[in-house]
């Protein structure tokens, strides 16, 4: 007899198979999971069914992630081989898992291994589906030829003679195809993720509409925002222009076209290659292009390619950029005759073609959207649904359903023309402003789908409802009841299966917009995986004009108030919309029409006219009249001449306003110039780097032994004395708080620059909450609970203090009763270009996750294309080139306690409560940790000046941790570790939070409280001690926005020091105390929320709070 | 089913002189390809043959046949509008009965004891329907090629059912139409210029030729994509190779293959062997 859980795998029977893993687990007992896991593993190496094998990983993932850890008799403690964890980088999952295993046999269950196990369990069922999608693009027929395709010789595509048919100024006519966008009707809760649609093809159903659009008081109507330009060109060349990205290049070789993250032009490359002119078994081949194309448009031509998308904001949740892949794929396929007609709609056939051409492009690019993305090549509004595989498919026997859906344009007989106007006369469709990844909301999306977690399978059923009740409210010409049913379904399913589908941005617009429209404003409709960027709001139709103007108002209201709290890409936008009735559409433009979009010209012209005109082929110079004389007549193109004018000469003024403030900002923040420079000179000179962070090879790094830590669980429990010491402590005044604000969690939002501190991260008791919130609820609560008011200081930089001041001030400090005070940052740096040597050693020598084999090939692209940006930029020269905000940083954690030494903060405090002696200092992300009196009393008791909190290890815990050096007890950083490996023998990591006896530090740093009021004496003693501490270069991804939504990251170099290497300062008592992973635990990254939603520490922290009113 | 006439299209812009070219053919004999194309028509057992010509060409290919000129009746194709227009200009020498189709720049070379044209003829005697004769061509030669897709008849051999016909597909249309099991990946049957038709074929290109009028562009691939529709028609892959001596070296690697065949076979070897050798 299987085991319980390998039957649930394995029924047919619906009521079994859908049957959750949570229910099951937390009945069982450790013993019992344990065996389960052991069936689940030898099934899942045996099984031959795709689908059994993931549930069964997902499965052990879920097992290993939230449940053994929360059973009775697993171990904390437990080393991660690095041999393993170098498996797990290397994408060696399998041989991962059996190091794990045999690690967790030998030394019996414990949370780190489990933490391990998770890990890989996870990554191999990704990767199984990936490979099953992957497998699955290639296989669909009038694909596979291209795989096949390695020799120039062998191309067998060649372009329709129409196209060659010159004009009488010998220029060839240009293919042009308009496209629509698709918007989501029902937001499928996802369904359309491949995996999902292919696993339950029964629930992959989605309503898409084609649309028109246009900006709102910017364009004079709605039009297909895309357009793909296509024409042969008398040089063996490929021409890929991106207008709206401003980018150009002639592509001459086989590798550029392949190199995808070179410039702008991923993806006209991307087309280029799964429309079969340069087909991807070609890759690599050494061939060269020219040959190539001469087979495809004739010996010494070439082709050119335009992209534009009329300035539509990037992450619109309209699929912008699948739809203009899939245009660009269009129009190369017409071109070489792999669609029957050149001009007009595509037939069906040829749709599915571009749409499985599309899944192809995206899967190049290393990128992937849901197979519902291409919606704008169909005309109308249509119901995608997914589709069993049967027999003779190639999906057949190994996935439920089939990669491509199908497609069944709803017409008029079912949805009236008389519905589709009301539609467009009741909804605002708009741009939030907000740019998020949603990458790992889709992982996040199949996983629970796999796991059949309860609420989320109820969500997903209802959610099915809901697209049924809005056909019925199409057909039945109610578009009320469509914004009735599309709110419920963000209110309800959407959020039930992802809860971080909403933020607070969203919430805000819409209880404004209900506040302000009250009956008239019908529904929310949320398009896409994520809301706060694009996203709808359905109105009684009358309303329709004025709340178009409103939401404008309301959103950049809204944005003001949360940009630092929230990644803002853009200022928010009112579209204008129109059903498209026609799908992605061709038309030959020959002759006179023969004219490419404006914003064409303005990019190339200016070149051509810098070149010598006897330099230039005829057919450019008769480009150039052509133009010229378009510029005349048509209206598209008035005003041409004074762009080209002021591209063509610099302008006279240089705007010098953003040098001003990057300048008076380094003023006003104590940057040392004299130090910058001397970072720079030994920056150049290699004394200082990645490499030099680390402590000598030489260096003996040993685990702790059981004597050098307290463990505070047995401690406490052991002994009540220390509870009633911290208690007594408390009460009497002696505690102050100190959380570390001045950072902008640059992995938070990936280099954004928004105020960690202030982002409202999660919904805790029904709001959504800011870490300062959530911090001063746990202030609140001990300070209730021991009849004080504990002083709360959280200390900023020059990047997060005016943000927090202002928050805190309109926000009333959330009504906090105790002192609550800022301590300003004294210190501040400016990045500079990082050196090639440093970007070689985090990319090259330091171990990388390796990713999937497309992405790998993308990122190795990217990573040469900012090798070069860095040399080209000038190595360790000032980072200058962005908002001064961006170019600043600060320099490390160690010296905000130095700060409120040197601001006065310290100095304050003590005034108002001379009895204050200790200091909880603590991450803004350590969301578990709170004056707890039994830990305090520990640390009074043991009478050190720091006493570190540490936590067991799990296998994300990268960056140190506890270590004998040299035989002495110290907190190593991540960055000091003479090589990877020594890291992976540590047990225990820093959670960052110290307890700090107020006096003693103060004798560290040679001062007395007296000292405190001078000034000179305070800094000249920070210097002193600031100078015995080690200065790490560190490298830093920051985004560079640009455009309309764009954004570049790059990485850029700073220095900073650090708290945790005051335990390797001799003089300095050091205690390290383990506590509970619930409170040392830290949230780095928003992948983290979902698990730590789900695996209880949410909750936890909710028990610590107290939020007031 | 009898076959009693030959069709041999010579009226191609760049075809019209292909069958005038001398060549040694395999018992080291000068012969014209037009000479080599009828002799394969006359091992078939056919001796009414009609080639079609571009005005002015009669006498040329008259002298060219040699001995065979007084077998030959010639019609002109007084305008280019496709190659089915231009069979079907023999519609009146056809009259109501099949016949076999060449084109005029195509040679066929076999190992077999029976000729290519022989090999096919019998087949559509045996079956009684119209039969192209096909070969299993890689995707890259299909910008060139007629392509059928269908399957194999059961319980036979190289003999397929024909449900599609393509003229010059993409190789993205052959995958998703074309493609018959038991060939190799990437490969596709495509036309070898030689097929047996049934008088329907003559009946759909009058009315195809109708249709377009002065337009032209009338393909034989529209002719039998319809007959398949209306009666059997089958495809038999050929036990030999063609040469298309229309095509760049075309008629040298013709003349190669048909010396390397024949009885000077060590003489042409050697002359290569000689060529490389003194090659820098």
């Amino acid at each position: 007899m299987p085991g319980k859980l390998i039957q649930i795998i394995t029924a047919t029977d619906p009521a079994i198979r859908n049957q959750s893993l949570d229910a099951f687990c937390r009945s069982a007992s450790l013993d019992q999971l344990l065996a389960e896991c052991a069936e689940l593993e030898t099934f899942r190496r045996t099984s031959e069914n795709l689908y059994e094998r993931v549930r069964a990983l997902f499965f052990l993932y879920a097992i290993h992630r939230f449940h053994l850890p929360e059973k009775k008799g697993i171990g904390t403690r437990g080393q991660i081989s690095f041999k393993a964890y170098s498996h797990l980088l290397q994408r060696r999952f399998e041989e991962a898992i059996e190091v794990f295993l045999t690690v967790q046999k030998n030394e019996g269950a414990s949370d780190a291994i489990s933490s391990a196990l998770a890990s890989a369990y996870y990554r191999l069922a990704i990767q199984t589906l990936a490979d099953q999608v992957r497998r699955s693009v290639r296989s669909v027929r009038g694909n596979q030829w291209m795989f096949r395709m390695g020799h120039p010789a062998d191309q067998p595509l060649r372009l329709r003679p129409e196209l060659l048919q010159t004009g009488a100024d010998g220029g060839y006519p240009i293919l042009c195809e308009r496209t629509p966008v698709r918007m989501d009707l029902t937001h499928s809760a996802w369904s359309d993720i491949f995996f999902l649609g292919m696993d339950f093809p029964e629930g992959a159903n989605v309503l898409n509409v084609s649309i028109n659009l246009g900006v709102k008081g910017r364009d004079a109507a709605p039009k297909p925002p895309i357009e793909a330009y296509l024409r042969a060109i008398e040089e063996p060349v490929l021409r890929l222009t991106s207008v709206d990205l401003g980018a150009t290049a002639d592509i001459t070789s086989l590798n550029e076209v392949f190199d995808f993250a070179k410039d702008y032009l991923g993806l006209l490359k991307s087309a280029v290659i799964a429309s079969g002119i340069v087909p991807p078994g070609i890759e690599g081949s050494g061939q060269n292009l020219s040959d190539l194309l001469a087979r495809v448009v004739g010996p010494g031509r070439g082709l050119e390619l335009v992209s534009n998308v009329n300035n539509i904001p990037k992450g619109s949740r309209l699929a912008v950029s699948t739809n203009l892949l899939a245009a660009l794929i269009s129009v190369c396929m017409r071109a070489t005759r792999q669609a029957q007609s050149l001009e007009g709609a595509l037939d069906e056939s040829e749709r599915r073609l571009v749409l499985a051409r599309a899944i192809l492009g995206e899967w190049l690019g290393g990128s992937g959207g849901g197979w519902q993305d291409s919606g704008g090549v169909w005309p109308g509004i249509k119901l995608i649904r997914g589709v069993s595989a049967e027999s003779g498919d190639p999906e057949s026997g190994v996935s439920r359903g089939r990669l491509m859906p199908q497609h069944t344009i709803l017409d008029a007989s079912v949805v009236s023309a008389e519905m589709r106007e009301k539609l467009q006369n009741s909804l605002v469709l708009v741009h939030g402003g907000m740019a998020q990844n949603v990458g790992p909301i889709l992982e996040m999306v199949t996983e629970k789908y796999l796991l059949r977690s309860e609420a989320e399978w109820q969500g997903r059923q209802e959610a099915l409802g809901i697209l049924e009740e809005i056909l019925s409210a199409l057909s039945a010409k109610d578009v009320q009841a469509v914004g009735k049913a599309t709110t419920r379904n963000f209110h309800g399913p959407l959020q039930t299966i992802i809860p971080w589908a909403s933020n607070s941005y969203t919430e805000t617009l819409i209880d404004r917009v209900r506040a302000e429209f009250g009956e008239s404003f019908w529904g929310f409709w949320m398009l896409g995986g994520m809301s706060g960027g694009g996203m709808g709001f359905i109105f009684a139709p009358d309303k329709k004009a004025a709340a178009q103007k409103r939401l404008q108002e309301i959103m950049s209201e809204a944005k003001r108030e949360l940009e630092s709290a929230l990644p803002f890409a853009m200022d928010p936008v009112v579209y204008d919309f129109a059903i498209n009735e026609n799908g992605t559409f061709a038309e030959l433009l020959a002759g006179e029409k023969a004219v490419l979009p404006a914003g064409y010209y303005a990019l190339t012209v200016p070149q051509l006219l810098r070149l010598d005109p006897r330099n230039l082929s005829a057919l450019r110079r008769a480009e150039l009249d052509h133009f010229s004389a378009a510029s005349r007549s048509k209206p598209e193109l008035r005003g041409m001449m004074q762009v080209l004018f002021d591209r063509l000469l610099p302008k006279m003024q240089r705007d010098n306003s953003g040098e001003k403030a990057l300048a008076t900002l380094l003023d006003e923040n104590g940057f040392d110039r004299a130090q910058h420079e001397q970072i720079r000179a030994d920056l150049k000179d290699g004394r200082i780097g990645l490499a030099q962070n680390r402590l000598p090879q030489a260096t003996t790094i040993e685990d702790v032994r059981d004597g050098d830590v307290l463990n505070a669980s047995v401690l406490v429990a052991t002994s009540k004395e220390f509870r009633a010491i911290g208690e007594r402590a408390i009460a009497n005044g002696e505690v102050a708080v100190v959380t570390l604000a001045a950072g902008i969690g640059s992995r938070w939002t990936q280099g954004a620059g928004a105020v960690k501190a202030l982002h409202p991260f999660c919904k805790l008791a029904d709001r959504h909450r800011t870490f300062i919130e959530t911090h001063l609820a746990k202030s609140r609560r001990v300070s209730k609970q021991f009849g004080v008011v504990l002083p709360h200081v959280f200390t900023t930089s020059y990047l997060t203090h005016a943000p927090i001041e202002s928050f805190l001030a309109r926000l009333k400090n959330y009504h906090y009763s105790g002192p609550l005070v800022l301590s300003p940052g004294r210190a501040i740096g400016l990045r500079m270009i990082p050196m090639e040597r440093d970007l070689r050693f985090a990319w090259e020598e330091m171990p990388q996750q390796l990713l999937d084999e497309q992405a790998q090939k993308v990122r190795a692209s990217l990573h040469t294309a900012l090798i070069d940006w860095a040399k080209q930029s000038g190595e360790a020269s000032d980072y200058t080139d962005n908002l001064p905000g961006q170019c600043l940083h600060p320099v490390g954690h160690w010296y905000e306690i130095p700060n409120l030494l040197r601001n006065g903060v310290l100095l304050k405090l003590l005034k108002a409560q001379p009895q204050l002696k200790y200091l909880l200092l603590h991450n803004v992300d350590t969301l578990g940790a709170n004056v707890d009196p039994a830990l305090l009393g520990l640390h009074i008791t043991q009478g050190g000046c720091l006493s570190f909190e540490m936590i067991t290890r799990r296998i994300d815990d990268r960056g140190g941790g506890l270590a004998r050096v040299n035989g002495n007890v110290r907190i190593v950083e991540g960055l000091a570790m003479p090589s990877e490996e020594a890291e992976f023998d540590l047990s225990y990591y820093n959670s960052m939070t110290t307890w700090i006896e107020l006096d003693k530090l103060l004798e560290v740093f040679k001062l007395s409280r007296a000292d405190l009021a001078d000034e000179e004496k305070v800094s000249a003693a920070i210097r002193t001690l600031a100078a015995r501490l080690p200065t790490y270069i560190t490298l830093k991804e920051v985004k560079k926005r640009w455009g309309h939504g764009q954004e570049d990251v790059f990485p850029v170099a700073q220095f900073e020091k650090l708290w945790g290497d005051m335990s390797a300062l001799p003089e300095v008592d050091c205690k390290f105390i383990i506590v509970p992973r619930l409170r040392g635990q830290q949230l780095k990254d928003q992948s983290q929320l979902d698990g730590w939603l789900r695996d209880g520490s949410a909750a936890h922290v909710e028990s610590l709070c107290d939020w007031g009113g | 089913m009898e076959i009693r006439k030959a069709i041999v299209t010579a009226a191609g812009k760049n075809q019209r002189t292909l069958p005038l070219q001398t060549l040694v053919d395999r018992d080291g004999i000068q012969k014209t390809a037009l000479s080599i194309i009828i002799e394969e028509i006359l091992r078939a057992g056919i001796e009414e043959i009609c080639v079609v010509v571009s005005p002015g060409d009669q006498t040329a290919y008259r002298c060219a046949a040699g001995s065979h000129a007084s077998r030959l009746q010639f019609v002109e194709q007084s305008s280019p509008l496709g190659y089915g227009h231009a069979i079907q200009c023999a519609r009146d020498f056809s009259a109501t009965e099949p016949f076999l189709l060449l084109v005029g720049d195509h040679l066929y070379l076999t190992h077999q004891a029976k000729g290519c044209a022989e090999q096919l003829t019998e087949m559509a005697r045996a079956e009684s329907c119209s039969v192209s004769a096909v070969q299993a061509t890689h995707e890259s030669k299909l910008p060139y090629y007629g392509t059928v897709g269908g399957r194999l008849v059961t319980g036979r051999q190289r003999l397929y059912q024909v449900e599609q016909v393509v003229e010059k597909p993409t190789p993205t249309e052959a995958e998703q139409k074309l493609i018959v099991p038991g060939l190799r990946a990437g490969h596709y049957l495509c036309f070898f210029g030689m097929h047996v038709l049934t008088p329907t074929v003559m009946e759909i290109l009058t009315e195809l030729v109708a249709e377009s009028g002065e337009k032209g562009g009338v393909q034989l691939t529209t002719a039998l994509k319809k007959m398949a529709s209306r009666e059997p028609y089958l495809a038999l892959e050929l036990q030999g190779r063609r040469y298309d001596i229309g095509v760049k070296y075309g008629l040298l690697i013709a003349q190669l293959a048909l010396s390397l065949d024949g009885k000077d076979r060590d003489e042409v070897l050697t002359q290569m062997i000689d060529l490389l050798a003194v090659r820098k």
